[in-house]
């Protein structure tokens, strides 16, 4: 098949995220099994604007707002009678490909997740407001006329609710690292919270569980692993029993997640939280905010979700982590997830099998 | 002790999947779960079939439902939960030591908080803040089995205020004991409108209740809500909210009790 997947970053954007590994994980398969693949994404400084990158093709042109102007030009010049199918990777904003792909050829969507609340942790207010009201609304009703993947039921139910009715959901994928010795869990009670120190996953909750927590399990201790906007804020509030990495290479975030007795999402939102999956694979359980997405993988990997406040986090890890520190959590394979053969194999059936002329 | 959580259903797959985890996550070793579902349309059934022992289906109303997952259940003991409803981890193993420490004890009340989005959410929470520990309000959930058999189980007869009935029921036969962990429920976001509507279709039964028992009045006038003056003096922002919920309510249960009397007035001309 020629398959044209439009995405507003590739891999080498710097502010790439699980959404193109995602991508760059599928599509390296999808060309290994004869298939003929272009990827068309926003420039990226320093990168060609044609580049062949494990056998698929990349095209490069636009930036954040000008992207899905340049797709459907290039789309006008190139692209026309030279693809099978066309997938709209939706990253907040969708391209509309169902819209103006107007040669019969077959199109879809593949949504990894919604904004919604988010708007109001990452634009400022009155952006905010207008995305989460008018823009993304209006958007998602347009995309709504569209076959769409979605990667979690959160994010299957989150499009139903602006009017799509064909939706399916296809898995997520994860590679579980290959540890180098293995790890053994820390005498003391531990906690670990993984993720960017930003808002919206609410790292202040996790901090207020913990203090809470500590109440019934004095020498419980905390791991924040991860960099961000807020990391400097929280360390100066100097939380007892808190240890903050700050930003770490994978060997040592692998080895710290695997050392912890549990590991805490807290999120206002996401696609699937891949952070979930991770913890899962080393052997390490989620007590995990009950919200869209951590609520897929949480519940995917074994783990608890909880009602979305610090004093009910608080009680679960003062219940589980005694239960957990006796009686070993065993690795969950892939995390709960799939390999990624069976997602790339899966998502073109599901591509194949979906996608339609508009 | 072998504990069975029945949990009927209908369209809730909003909040079960959540309910139905932290019943699977209880440290008890020795826990059942039963979904009694009445005709979903929605994936309650599929998230049921993932964590539940067994999903019947079994209707017309929640008390026939229940009924029936005390029937199908295998447990020592029998615990009624609602799909929106998150229980702590320690449950399953208080209510056996409560059980075992107590023999004269048949039945168990489990404390409850609420929580969901928005200011009234908020002004709920406060309210059953009020209520814990309150036995004119507090009605009790786990149930040995022999007790619950002997009962009767559920009047199949009663919608609304079913839970009252029961407690008074099992008040005649046995002591009531609690547990200190909580039940966390999700009341999602609470909406004035949807909440009139739901005490209008309640009301209908309250006549009904009320006739088949004598010392009722302790249930509706709430006392707990103005014995701790100093809680709501503490958030007047959220008592004005939950002034307006309560009267809200109020006026949705009288109009649902006119609605009852009026239509049996027309049925027996």
């Amino acid at each position: 098949m020629r398959i044209l997947v439009l995405n507003w970053r590739d891999l080498a954007h710097p502010a790439a995220g699980g959404a193109e590994v995602y991508t760059e994980q599928v599509l390296r398969r999808w060309v290994a099994a004869g298939h003929e693949v272009t990827l068309f994404a926003a420039a990226v400084a320093g990168r060609p604007a044609v580049e062949t990158i494990d056998g698929y093709r990349v095209i490069r042109a636009g930036s954040r707002f000008t992207v899905y102007r340049e797709a459907r030009r290039w789309w006008d010049r190139c692209g026309r009678g030279n693809f099978d199918v066309v997938i709209d990777e939706t990253n907040t904003v969708p391209f509309m490909a169902h819209e103006w792909v107007d040669d019969g050829t077959r199109t879809v969507a593949l949504v990894h997740q919604t904004c919604e609340e988010i708007w109001h942790h990452n634009a400022p207010p009155v952006v905010a407001h207008l995305g989460r009201l008018a823009l993304e609304p209006r958007w998602l009703h347009r995309l709504a006329a569209a076959p769409v993947l979605a990667v979690s039921e959160s994010t299957r139910d989150a499009l139903a609710r602006f009017g799509a009715q064909d939706v399916t959901v296809v898995p997520e994928g994860y590679e579980p690292p290959a540890l180098t010795r293995p790890v053994v869990k820390e005498e003391r009670p531990t906690v670990v919270f993984c993720g960017r120190m930003v808002s919206y996953k609410r790292p202040w909750d996790v901090l207020r569980a913990v203090a809470i927590a500590r109440r019934e399990i004095p020498d419980l201790q905390l791991w924040m692993i991860g960099g961000g906007p807020l990391l400097n804020k929280l360390r100066a509030a100097r939380p007892a029993g808190v240890e903050f990495f700050g930003r770490v290479s994978e060997g040592v975030k692998h080895d710290l997640m695997a050392r912890a007795h549990v590991h805490v999402s807290t999120s206002v939102r996401e696609g699937w939280g891949l952070v979930v999956t991770e913890a899962a694979a080393l052997g390490t359980p989620t007590i995990a905010y009950d919200v869209p997405g951590l609520r897929d993988s949480t519940l995917a990997a074994g783990g608890v979700v909880v009602p979305p406040s610090p004093d009910a986090l608080a009680r679960w890890l003062s219940d589980l982590l005694p239960t957990w520190q006796r009686r070993p959590f065993a690795p969950v394979p892939f995390g709960g997830a799939h390999s990624w053969d069976d997602v790339a194999t899966q998502l073109l059936s599901a591509v194949d099998e979906h996608a339609r002329a508009a | 002790m072998k504990i069975s959580f029945v949990v009927p259903t209908r369209n809730n797959a909003r909040t079960l999947a959540a309910c139905l985890g932290s019943l699977r996550n209880q440290t008890h070793p020795d826990v059942e779960v039963l979904v009694i579902d009445n005709s979903s349309t929605d994936t309650t059934v599929a998230i049921g079939e993932r964590f539940a022992d067994q999903v019947v289906q079994w209707g017309p109303e929640r008390s026939a439902q229940r009924n029936h997952g005390t029937k199908c259940s295998t447990g020592d003991v029998v615990v009624f939960i609602d799909s929106d409803m998150v229980l702590e981890p320690h449950i399953a193993t208080e209510i056996e030591e409560q059980f075992t420490a107590h023999p004269e004890i048949g039945a168990l009340i489990i404390p409850e908080r609420s929580f969901g989005e928005g200011f009234l959410a908020s002004c709920r929470q406060l309210e059953k803040s009020l209520y814990v520990g309150d036995a004119a309000v507090e009605s009790p959930r786990a149930f040995r089995r022999e007790l619950i058999e002997e009962i009767g189980g559920w009047d199949e007869n009663l919608t609304a205020a079913e839970d009252w009935d029961l407690a008074d029921r099992t008040k005649e036969k046995t002591e009531l004991g609690r547990v200190a962990a909580y039940i966390w429920h999700d009341e999602g976001r609470i909406q004035l409108r949807a909440t009139f509507a739901k005490k209008r279709y309640y009301g209908r039964w309250i006549d009904q209740y009320v006739s088949m028992h004598d010392d009722s009045n302790s249930k509706f006038t709430r006392t707990a809500l103005v014995r701790k003056p100093g809680a709501l003096l503490r958030h007047p922002v959220l008592t004005a909210g939950l002034v307006t919920l309560k009267a809200t309510e109020a006026a949705g249960l009288l109009l649902g009790i006119r609605d009852s009397r009026t239509s049996s007035a027309g049925s027996r001309t």
